[in-house]
């Protein structure tokens, strides 16, 4: 046997973690069958009920599945790289090949044993009735298997590319939601359009996303669509383009796995301040900020872990930010211009809809990124003992290193309000909607950031609290939305509130009254709820910091 | 006489069950280095640790310069400079960065500041790689820099946990001079580390930790005149060949006891004994009256390993012995 696998599989089935995960998923599979099992002595022989539970069971497995399998894979390269052991693997007789597949069949392995867990609750469902083991049970594994395959692969991709754990799960997260979620996206908007190319080459980037196969395996053939019949045989094509890529991904890994890429050390760095006046006028011009240049004294007025947090981050210096927001303003921007136009049949709440939903997926792959390391990077360092040497207080630590996340997020989102300014423009009688769903975004964006900066307060070291944030966060945004699907059959209206009260971006959505989301009042009690969880969590976080300058 | 810098009174450290320091008392006054060492495990981390201000004692206190290591945190952070073994370092910073940044931590004025930190870092040997990323300097630059970090905001005095671990023989000797240049500029320095003949040479008391217990504290000479009860004696011979009735002879004369090692490919005979040197006489007379052909005959001199094996030997012998405490002129306990 290869001794990779042995070592990738059973190393993660020794963690607390896996097993953790493993029950959580068990029990979030479990708990609709439970909930939908027939409790008395007759069964509708339509199988209306088992379908619904079953189509529940499917987009939540699908959604755990995304949530959690990406994290071992995408630590799995970069953590050997920084302990040292990618280098003795390379000097064992073992080649590339049985390096890589080694790896993948561990981590797939280990995706299976958690597609695994689910059985009992589909056997369940099957037993209910009203499905096919050959139409539905079957297909629907197919496909969840190929997606972790393709999880896993796009980890490993990333992963022996990455320079950090937490660079490589936030790069992977961010492939995972733009390849599952805003692949989707193209397709809708340009679907029926007179750009017949622009609208089958979206098609087939739809069927890129493993929602699109799910979705129809689960006869959802298109959920998004107004009315529109879309092309069938998306899972087919999603079989296909998924294989062609995963092989492709694989193929590019491989090459990449070789000692000679790795045996590069960082150049010391020039400083551009030593460089010629010309090159430094380039530099200005392309970094805006420019990351090499010899930075100046920290000021007497400022909070020197703010400086620090900016200076020593790879994601989220200045450089970056700058372009993120550029990016961000762009988009906004774009989709408001496409909204004026009126060649699509867009209305403003439809722009309203996505802006809200691509500042959601931003908030959630960006904040987890930027603060889930904030206390557990200094002890995986070290540097948390020195930083206890300092006359720094607790309170100006945690003080510095929020204020460090605060800023570039808002920055983020101060980017996408110009689309909003343009949408009031074009509809005044939005003004009202709009601000509430600023405060909305605003709380999610802090909610998001106290809660990713507490889980980090209980760890020391960065890549588990990174995976557990963007698990937490990912299973309360996408999680309570799994009811919002499950709307009307199984679950009832009271309930699908209940589960969506706390989501600040169903509550943006049910504010701009898009399709779906008019029938629920969310506001003012998800700001309530999530002003209290956020001030709970603030908390908790004041005294873990607290806590950790104190002597042990 | 200057009040001691360090006071240490019945320290003790458990964590759980284990007891990782046991009753350590212990004063050193200013200006000295202080080697501190013994086995892994044997509480000098805690020791420094609780002295930093970073561990709370389950029993007893510490003081550094009349400040409490636990009351008076704030007092200790000013007058401690630790540099624990594992070097902290921040992921893109240069050095400069990384020294301005503890500088402003430590509310240092700007302009004041960028004058320490030249000092510091000239002090240290660290200017000529001011502006390199702190993770691609070597091992050696990184103490360095570890160094000039600890002495930024000028302590009173400076706990370095292995200074000298990982460095090669050049990096360690200029170290060494570091740490002497230290002293030197008055500064009272507490050294861990395993390499014992570099810390001989730079220490002038030495405290040895086994089993979270001081068992020996004082000057290197001190600590060996208690432990030299049995000094270790060299008979060099002429030739190999009588090496087993130089052997028996010494037996007659020292007794059983003796720990007698011949080596004949030496041709030397070493053992222990607790002689008078009236008796080394008689029994240097009996060697060269018996014809075994003594070329030498000399006491081989303790170092810091010898001193340090001895006390584990001891340790070994009696495994729990009374604790106890020491000043800057002690001995073995």
């Amino acid at each position: 046997m290869n001794p990779v696998v042995q070592r990738e599989l059973v190393g993660v089935l020794r963690t607390r973690k896996a097993l953790a995960m493993q029950v959580g998923t068990a029990l979030a599979c479990m708990l609709p069958v439970l909930l939908r099992w027939p409790s008395e002595g007759r069964v509708g022989l339509s199988g209306a009920r088992s379908q619904e539970v079953f189509s529940l069971f499917g987009y939540g497995l699908l959604t755990c599945l995304l949530a959690l399998v990406p994290a071992v894979p995408a630590a799995s390269f970069v953590r050997e790289k920084s302990r040292g052991t990618l280098g003795l693997l390379f000097s064992t007789p073992m080649t590339s090949w049985s390096i890589y597949f080694g790896k993948l069949a561990g981590v797939f392995a280990f995706a299976m044993l958690f597609l695994a867990m689910s059985f009992p609750p589909a056997a369940a469902c099957y037993a209910m009735g009203g499905i096919s083991l050959t139409g539905d049970l079957l297909p629907l594994y197919a496909l969840l298997t190929l997606a972790a395959l393709q999880c896993c692969v796009l980890g490993l991709w990333v992963s022996v590319r990455a320079s950090s754990t937490d660079g490589a799960l936030r790069v992977t997260y961010g492939l995972v939601l733009l390849v599952g979620g805003i692949a989707l996206l193209p397709d809708h908007f340009l679907r029926g359009t007179p750009h017949v190319r622009l609208a089958a080459a979206a098609d087939w980037l739809r069927c890129l996303s493993p929602v699109a196969a799910v979705m129809e395996v689960l006869g959802h053939r298109d959920a998004i669509s107004h009315g529109l019949v879309s092309t069938a045989g998306a899972a087919l094509r999603h079989v296909l383009l998924s294989l062609g890529l995963t092989s492709l991904l694989a193929l590019d890994t491989v090459l990449r796995l070789k000692q000679t890429k790795f045996d590069r050390p960082r150049p010391p760095g020039l400083m551009t301040d030593d460089r010629p006046a010309s090159a430094r006028r380039l530099r200005r011009l392309w970094f805006v900020v420019d990351p090499q240049r010899r930075k100046r004294a920290i000021g007497p007025l400022v909070n020197p872990v703010i400086v620090k947090e900016f200076r020593s981050r790879r994601f989220g210096r200045s450089h970056w930010m700058l372009r993120l927001v550029a990016a961000c303003a762009l988009v906004s921007l774009g989709l408001t211009y496409a909204a004026t136009l009126g060649t699509i049949d867009w209305s403003v709440e439809t722009i309203g809809a996505i802006m809200v939903m691509l500042q959601g997926a931003l908030i959630v792959v960006v904040t987890p990124s930027l603060a889930a390391g904030l206390l557990s990077s200094e002890h995986e360092t070290g540097s948390w003992s020195l930083l206890r040497m300092t006359p720094l207080s607790a309170g100006c630590i945690l003080r510095g290193k929020l204020l460090s996340v605060i800023w570039p997020l808002f920055l983020i989102l101060l980017a996408t309000l110009p689309g909003y300014g343009v949408m009031i423009w074009i509809k005044p009688a939005l003004t009202h909607q709009i601000s509430y769903v600023i405060v909305c975004l605003v709380l999610a964006a802090v909610f998001s950031l106290i809660f990713s900066a507490t889980v980090s307060s209980f760890f020391r070291r960065t890549a588990p609290a990174t995976i557990t944030a963007y698990g937490l966060l990912l299973a309360f945004y996408g999680g309570t939305m799994l009811f919002w699907l499950g709307r009307g059959a199984p679950f009832g209206p009271s309930l699908v509130e209940a589960a969506l009260v706390a989501n600040p971006l169903a509550a943006a959505l049910t504010i701009l009254e898009v399709s779906g989301f008019e029938q629920y009042r969310l506001v003012p009690a998800n700001w309530w709820i999530l002003s209290t969880a956020t001030v709970a969590c603030l908390a908790v976080l004041g005294v873990q910091t607290w806590r950790l300058t104190r002597p042990e | 006489m200057s009040p001691p810098v360090l006071v240490t009174s019945h320290l003790t450290k458990q964590y759980g069950t284990l007891t990782a320091l046991d009753d350590l008392s212990l004063v050193l006054d200013r200006g000295h280095i202080l080697g501190l060492i013994g086995p892994n495990g044997a509480g000098k981390t805690t020791t420094i640790r609780i002295l930093a201000g970073q561990a709370r004692p389950t029993r007893g206190s510490a003081t550094i310069a009349g400040a409490d290591c636990v009351r008076d945190a704030r007092q200790i952070k000013r007058l401690v400079g630790y540099m624990p073994d594992v070097f902290g370092y921040y992921d893109n910073m240069r050095v400069q960065e990384y020294l301005d940044f503890f500088g402003a931590a430590f509310r240092m004025p700007r302009r004041q500041r960028a004058e320490r930190i030249d000092a510091v870092m000239e002090t240290a040997g660290c200017t000529d790689f001011r502006d390199r990323f702190l993770e691609v300097l070597s091992f050696g630059m990184k103490q360095r820099v570890g160094i000039a970090r600890t002495l930024l905001h000028d302590p009173e005095i400076l706990i370095l946990d292995e200074p000298g671990t990982g460095l090669d023989p050049k990096a360690r000797i200029e170290m060494r001079e570091l740490l002497l240049r230290l002293a030197a500029m008055g500064k009272t320095l507490i050294v861990t580390s395993h390499i014992l003949p570099e810390l001989s040479r730079i220490c002038d008391r030495v405290a040895i930790l086994v089993r979270g217990r001081l068992r020996a504290f004082g000057t290197l000479e001190e600590i060996l005149r208690t432990l030299s009860e049995r000094s270790l004696v060299e008979v060099q011979l002429v030739s190999a060949d009588r090496i087993d009735a130089a052997a028996a002879l010494i037996r007659r004369h020292v007794g059983d006891d003796a720990q007698i090692a011949a080596s004949p490919a030496e041709a030397i005979v070493r053992f222990r004994a607790s002689q008078s040197d009236q008796d080394r006489a008689n029994l240097l007379a009996a060697l060269v009256a018996e014809g075994v052909g003594p070329s030498q005959f000399r006491e081989v001199p303790m170092d810091l390993e010898d001193t340090f094996l001895s006390v584990m030997r001891r340790e070994e012998a009696s495994p729990a012995p009374a604790p106890s405490s020491a000043r800057g002129s002690g001995g073995a306990p």
